[in-house]
């Protein structure tokens, strides 16, 4: 239980997305471009609704873009 | 670097202005003995307190409000301020306790004067350290996540 992580594909997502800045992501999920920074190095595990928004803005399910390991 | 980690550092250094700038002043009109017989230096002293919380307020205020500019990560961060906030006080309060307590042990009684200037001093403390609090949160969650 203490060692589950949390990845995420944001970084591959954007880049798939006609390389969608950070800036572009943090604007239309609501949030600062520093979060996405942390969430892409792995510092920072969103809260759910943070996470559906990511996943709305790319267009895909949750588990496309997070997975728990 | 995140508004409010920039406005943290806004925030301090301001703080550290004014909290400067009221020690100098105390120190250049002669201290406790001329606060308490002076009107003049105690106007002075209170509208440079009261101004330097007011400024870190308003900045405070002004970043929280505008859309955009804090996110969860921030408000989390924002939200662990506090630890530090009460450290600083307590610490501060422990520091007026000892030394008042030692440098008027013989007299037997503390001049009046001093509670005001501990109520000044702790919410100085205490501005300050919420921003020192805001950095050290950035510090650690760009450091261990």
């Amino acid at each position: 239980m203490g060692n589950a992580r949390i990845n995420n594909r944001i970084r591959r997502l954007r880049f798939d997305h006609d390389e969608m800045t950070q800036e572009e992501l943090a604007s239309r999920v609501g949030c600062t471009r520093q979060t996405i920074i942390a969430l892409e190095q792995g510092k920072y595990v969103p809260s759910i609704e943070l996470a559906f928004r990511i996943a709305r803005a790319f267009g895909v399910t949750l588990e496309d873009v997070f997975q728990y390991e | 670097m995140a508004p409010l980690q920039k406005r943290a550092w806004y925030g301090l250094a301001i703080g550290l202005v004014f909290a400067i700038a009221l020690l100098l002043v105390f120190m250049v009109k002669g201290g406790i003995s001329t606060f308490t017989e002076d009107t003049g230096f105690r106007v002075i002293i209170s509208v440079l307190w009261v101004g330097g919380l007011a400024a870190n307020l308003i900045l405070v205020n002004l970043t929280l409000r505008k859309p955009g500019l804090v996110d969860e990560r921030d408000r989390l961060i924002m939200d662990r301020a506090p630890r530090v906030q009460w450290l600083a006080v307590i610490f501060s309060l422990v520091a007026w306790t000892i030394t008042l307590t030692e440098v008027y042990w013989e007299q037997g009684e503390i001049p009046v004067i001093f509670l005001y200037l501990i109520f000044m001093s702790i919410l100085i403390v205490g501005t300050l350290a919420q921003s020192l609090g805001i950095l050290i949160g950035y510090w650690r969650a760009n450091r261990y996540g």
